[in-house]
């Protein structure tokens, strides 16, 4: 037998080892410094940065907001899946507005072509949505095989056209005339999803949007799929070499991406006020909060659930501070970009610090 | 339909120059080796700061000062950031990007006091070279008759910019440590220093470029107006291959589809279908060119003598 | 001892609980070649990094001529007159050959580039050093040595009169370090002080004047060249005597497993190769010379023209995974950046590949990694530990593990002990002669001839994407070898620095082959001859394993070149 030198932990390994365990622990910090971000916005506006925060809190604990909370939750969930899924095998699919309302105007349509269908038609409606949705996601694929574009910029630019096509169709073809509004007519009744026992803003959607989660969270964990991403995100080359089909990997996981916010958007105009209206989807910003979601929870589903509900409180708290006492909602849109980029910087200083403290230069 | 007339050609120059100046910044850093997806952000700050600077002090260059330094102060985030810190860049652009659209939404209420769109009397815009004399010049008083010296200087940054970095010392220090940054650093460049000055320089043409955009193209400030410029420039550059001069047929391409789009409108033709027409045909060229390119593979150093096999790496989605 | 140009005196520099250096004392005398020998991981590299300014040590000082300096980056060192040749070039390939040399200390007029001035300075530089350069060359264009040769310029460029050379003849031909091996002779009667990093024993024998040995971080002896041996400093190297595992089993060979025909893949013109189950077919060369690419050919990850059958099934144009299930295992060369996700842990490492659909049980996949990783000795972390957390070697045994127990039926191997230490080395070869001995073929690709010479049933030799010789186990020598790769490299060499305006050479007719005449051609035409004849050679030696190295490579080439020493 030979004999084996001794064990030997480089430095930069170690340093690794350190930052891997840092991503759980920067959130937490990340979240305080983008308060204080915050607040230095407010200040710099003449606003009592208390006042704003009070006000901000209010809004998230009143009861009246709590059914807002739980409306506003399901599709932050969703869009926080949907920026998961390729984010997972390390792309990242910007064109989650152009889905959303892709399935949102899609489901529309279906809807009220077949008005007699009922529940079961409204299932087509959005399975129909979410087959656009995810049509429209895949398309980063050939762009980027044939067209070596990358999928961040092709998904983003195609968003582009799919909001101008969806306001299209809201202001000419599937117009509810004589409301000189650019929206769809109202759904029929029997399609709209039923409410649960807490209020009418909180209805079925919650439930797949949960649903949704919980299939993302076994396919990561407990199938070779979610092992392929994993390994796909965590080194490209490794994932090749030991036979992962990445093209195909690369397809399932931006139609599946697609698919999921083409689908969050056929549950919202499935809820209050039962049709697409141009502009209502993309307007509260789901998209980029689930994308600051996914992105803090790296993600992972454990920490979608959280950050989720932690963004969808923050959400709904501005609408209520602005509303209290004046201050733009946007403060919120100004902490979570602050999340993000803290988030990011603090994983960095921590990954240094590690390896500084290991010895290395 | 007679498009191509000389007022033609004046819409494409000011439809392309902010792109061209912001995708000038993102050459500048892809020649040195920093994929710069932040131009957006820096470009939409660069809006908001030049409307409200000019509004509240009625000067147009101050606004276009201000606007320049909202932008470099914006790609200090990138440059310490993913340079120095050795941030992941792109979650980090992400970031900045967001933080644009939040505070410049905050800051149309609390400073300006409005939401979705400013416009008022007391703002400054850059001025048109057709009411100058350059107006009463044949054919060039046409070309830039609603041009500001802005787009003027957006033009001649093309050459500048080609030209330092042939020539001057630093512009092949950059080439150099794009190519490979580790050679540099082994002979005692500062390639952070490098790294990080044409992040921030980048930034400075961003904060231009939304000058022009907010105070030349038109005189308001909207929330989001930018709407997807920053990214046609960060495409700009990759089809033109960080030179300059390919960066600026890039944009042309795009300021012709954004002009050719507005010609369409006028022929009533719905806003929603002229409004996507930039992003698609963006998309468009820029596959056609890596189509072309593929066909015609990299020439190697040794004649091969077996034509005919393709010869590419396999798959490889991104 | 006064013309000491560098003097380093109790250097340590630890790396977390590894002590790189410790108490490193070296000096580099003017005229001197000073050698630095060790194994991998003894601490060469940091000491020279130390020396190059771009480590800082923890504690010993740096003499430059006799006063005491501190080096905070390479800038500093340069300052100093220190200039290094790395072992992986540091040069900007699509410059130009003066670009590279002037980069960073640019001459300039009026704040812009003088290019004329520094044409004419690097045109003298090359000058003196005798050097064939082409100062308006784009590096791209320049084979191995004369990028060296650029790296060298870069230095004297920079006035260095202490030059660092860090494993130098790794990506030369033999032809190709005696020419570098006599430039640094006549630098160092000129008066500078050279530091030779390295592993052959052999090449410190030839060149150097005194040779320091260093030992996990320490120098265990310094002394002149003269009064040594290889089998001396080999003892000293290794403190203990490693008994190398050769290949001495009976060759019998069994069904092909692994066969290519006609495969093309730039710079790939491989006619056929063929290996059977229970033998290992080396593959031999100076790095760069295609052998990466015929690998990735092989196993599916470059697309190329012509056919490759593993065992017995089509899989030209299939992909990695079908290639996999067809019966194929491979060890890459980069095991960090191709042979495993170091961010993921040592189980999710060791299971991708083996579970590939369904349920995923993570009972059953730490168990599945636990296992392989007592059968393999990998020691220093727990399976749910990350692969970054391992050493080099530890690391290269999860990657053996999870590639062997695939059971293939083809393993390629490419260079499997690069960077990892003897003992370590030791067992990977083990490994592949058991895997030979279970009835597999093992297709070896090594830059290391020792280890092919050891291990290896039979070998060809690739210059320039072709083969170009071939031998059985009983004729391979390092000699043989060598020659093999010289005689065929030189011909390259010298169609590239051909000048443009020469006349095209005339093709060379087969008949010409073996009358020993048709070599006196001009430069050019040999060299073209060369290319062309080795393809129509390369699968005739591979069939008929042939003997000798000039019979398998081509007449017209080698044997029938009278002005083959003029030339070199």
């Amino acid at each position: 037998m030979a004999t084996l030198a001794p064990e030997r932990r480089t430095t930069a390994e170690a340093a690794k080892g350190v930052a891997r365990r840092a991503v759980t622990g920067a959130a937490l910090p990340a979240l305080v410094a983008s308060f204080a971000v915050g607040a230095i916005v407010l200040l710099s506006a003449g606003t009592n940065p208390l006042t704003g925060y009070e006000a901000l809190f209010r809004g998230i604990l009143l009861d009246t907001n709590l059914p807002y909370l739980a409306a506003a939750f399901a599709p932050i969930l969703g869009m926080a899946v949907s920026f998961a899924i390729p984010l997972r095998m390390g792309e990242f699919n910007l064109g989650g507005d152009g889905q959303l309302v892709l399935g949102g105007i899609t489901a529309a349509a279906v809807a009220i072509a077949i008005p007699d269908a009922g529940l079961a038609g409204y299932a087509l409606a959005a399975l129909a949505g979410a087959a656009a949705a995810a049509l429209w996601a895949y398309l980063a694929v050939p762009l980027a095989r044939f067209g070596r574009v990358p999928v961040i910029i092709s998904t983003l630019l195609l968003g582009f056209p799919a909001v101008s096509f969806a306001s299209y169709l809201a202001r000419y073809p599937l117009t509810d005339k004589g409301t000189g509004i650019p929206q769809t007519p109202r759904l029929p009744d029997a399609m709209h999803l039923p409410s649960l026992p807490a209020s009418a803003y909180v209805n079925l959607g919650l439930v797949v949007a949960v649903l949704i989660l919980v299939a993302y969270w076994i396919v990561d964990a407990r199938t070779a799929t979610g092992l392929d991403l994993r390994t796909l995100g965590a080194n490209l080359r490794f994932g090749e070499y030991v036979g992962i089909n990445l093209n195909r990997r690369t397809s399932g996981a931006l139609a599946a991406s697609g698919a999921i916010a083409g689908l969050t958007g056929a549950l919202i105009v499935a809820g209050p006020p039962y049709r697409f209206i141009d502009g209502a989807l993309v307007a509260p910003g789901y998209t980029f909060t689930g994308v600051t979601v996914a992105l803090i929870a790296s993600g992972r589903p454990a920490g979608l659930l959280a950050g989720a509900m932690l963004f969808t409180a923050l959400q709904v708290g501005g609408t209520g501070m602005e509303r209290d006492v004046g201050i733009p909602r946007q403060l919120t849109a100004i902490i979570q970009a602050s999340v993000v980029i803290t988030f990011v910087l603090i994983v960095a200083v921590q990954a240094y610090r590690a390896k500084t403290r290991a010895g290395a230069r | 339909m007679n498009v191509f007339t000389l007022g033609f050609v004046a819409a494409v120059l000011i439809a392309l120059a902010p792109v061209l100046l912001a995708a000038l910044g993102g050459a500048l850093c892809a020649r040195v080796g920093v994929f710069n997806i932040g131009l957006e952000g820096q470009m939409l700050l660069g809006c908001f700061t030049a409307v409200a600077v000019s509004a509240k002090t009625g000067s147009a260059l101050l606004g276009v000062a201000a606007a320049v330094v909202a932008g470099v102060l914006t790609a200090v985030i990138l440059a310490v950031g993913s340079i120095r810190l050795r941030a992941d860049p792109i979650v980090l652009a992400i970031g900045t990007n967001l933080l644009a659209v939040g505070l410049t939404g905050f800051l149309l209420r609390s400073l300006l006091g409005t939401s979705g769109t400013y416009s008022s009397p007391d703002l400054s815009g850059l001025g048109r070279l057709g009411d100058t004399w350059i107006g009463r010049v044949p054919v060039l008083g046409d070309v830039f008759a609603s041009s500001s010296w802005v787009v003027v200087l957006s033009l001649l940054l093309v050459p500048a910019l080609a030209f330092f970095l042939a020539r001057h010392p630093a512009g092949l220090r950059l080439r150099g440590i794009g190519e490979n940054p580790d050679a540099a650093r082994s002979l005692g460049v500062n390639v952070n220093g490098y790294q990080q000055a044409a992040v921030l320089v980048a930034g400075g043409l961003c904060g231009l470029a939304g000058a022009q955009l907010a105070l030349g193209n038109v005189q308001l400030f909207s929330e989001q107006m930018t709407a997807g410029r920053g990214w046609v420039a960060v495409v700009a550059v990759m089809l033109g291959r960080g030179r300059p001069g390919l960066v600026l047929a890039a944009s042309v391409v795009f300021g012709a589809a954004e002009a050719f789009g507005f010609r369409l409108q006028g022929l009533g033709l719905p806003q929603q279908a002229t409004d996507a027409a930039p992003y698609v045909i963006t998309l468009i060229a820029l596959i056609a060119t890596s189509a072309r390119w593929r066909r015609r593979p990299a020439a190697e150093p040794l004649p091969e003598p077996t034509a005919g096999s393709a010869v590419e790496p396999t798959g490889g989605a991104r | 001892m006064s013309d000491a140009r560098v003097r380093l005196a109790g250097i340590t520099k630890r790396f977390g609980p590894v002590v790189a250096n410790d108490d490193v004392g070296l000096e580099l005398r003017a005229g001197e070649v000073h050698a630095i020998v060790g194994e991998n991981g003894a601490g060469k590299s940091t000491l020279m990094s130390v020396l190059y300014g771009s480590v800082r040590p923890d504690d010993g000082q740096i003499l430059a001529r006799g006063r005491g300096v501190t080096f905070g980056s390479p800038k500093d060192a340069i300052a100093a007159g220190i200039g290094m040749v790395h072992q992986h070039f540091q040069l900007f390939e699509s410059l130009s050959v003066t670009d590279n040399v002037i980069y960073g200390a640019e001459p300039t007029r009026r704040g812009l580039l003088d290019r004329r001035a520094a044409r004419a300075r690097v045109a003298t530089l090359v000058e003196e050093y005798g050097s064939t350069l082409d100062p308006a060359a784009t590096v791209a264009s320049l084979p191995m040595g004369l990028r060296q040769q650029v790296e060298i310029m870069k230095a004297l460029y920079r006035g260095a009169d202490v030059l660092i050379l860090d494993e130098p003849t790794a990506v030369l031909t033999p032809a190709e370090t005696a020419l570098l091996f006599t430039s640094v002779r006549r630098l160092a009667e000129r008066g500078t002080a050279i530091a030779l990093v390295t592993h052959k024993l052999d090449e410190v024998m030839q060149v150097s004047d005194r040779v320091t040995v260093l030992r996990r971080g320490a120098v265990v002896a310094s002394l002149a060249t003269a009064a040594t041996t290889p089998g001396k400093l080999a003892h000293l190297m290794t403190g203990r005597d490693i008994e190398a595992a050769t290949n001495d089993a009976p060759h019998e060979p069994g069904a092909a497993v692994l066969e290519v025909t006609d495969l093309r893949a730039s710079p790939v013109h491989v006619d056929r190769l063929t290996v059977r189950a229970g033998e290992i077919v080396g593959i031999a060369g100076v790095a760069g010379n295609g052998q990466s690419e015929l690998v990735q050919a092989v196993v599916g990850l470059r697309s190329a023209s012509g056919t490759v059958r593993i065992a017995s099934a089509d899989v030209s144009r299939a992909d990695v995974r079908r290639r996999r299930a067809a019966g194929l295992a491979y060890v890459p060369e980069d095991r960090g950046a191709v042979g495993s996700a170091r961010a993921l842990s040592i189980t999710e490492n060791l299971a991708v590949g083996h579970f590939r659909t369904g349920w995923l049980k993570p009972a059953r996949l730490r168990e599945f990694a636990a296992d392989l990783m007592r059968k393999h000795d990998v020691r220093g972390a727990g399976p749910d530990a990350t692969v970054s957390s391992l050493s080099g070697g530890n690391a290269q045994k999860v990657v053996l593990a999870r590639e062997l127990e695939h059971r293939a039926p083809l393993l390629v191997a490419e260079n499997p002990t690069q960077g990892v230490d003897i003992g370590a080395i030791e067992y990977i070869h083990r490994e592949l002669l058991d895997y030979r001995a279970a009835g597999h073929g093992v297709l070896l690709v090594s830059n290391e001839l020792s280890e092919l010479i050891a291990l290896a049933d039979r070998v060809h030799v690739m210059v320039d994407g072709r083969f170009v010789a071939a031998f059985d186990r009983a004729d391979l020598s390092e000699q043989r070898l060598g020659e093999a790769m010289t005689n065929a490299a030189e011909d390259a060499v010298t169609t590239a620095l051909k000048p443009p305006d020469d006349p095209p050479a005339p093709p060379v007719r087969p008949t010409a082959a073996g009358t020993g005449d048709a070599g006196t051609d001009s430069a050019a035409g040999t060299g073209d001859a060369g290319t062309d004849s080795a393809a129509g050679t390369g699968d005739a030696g591979t069939g008929a394993a042939a003997a000798a190295p000039g019979a398998a490579h081509d007449s017209a080439t080698t044997e029938g070149r009278p002005d083959g020493d003029a030339r070199a």
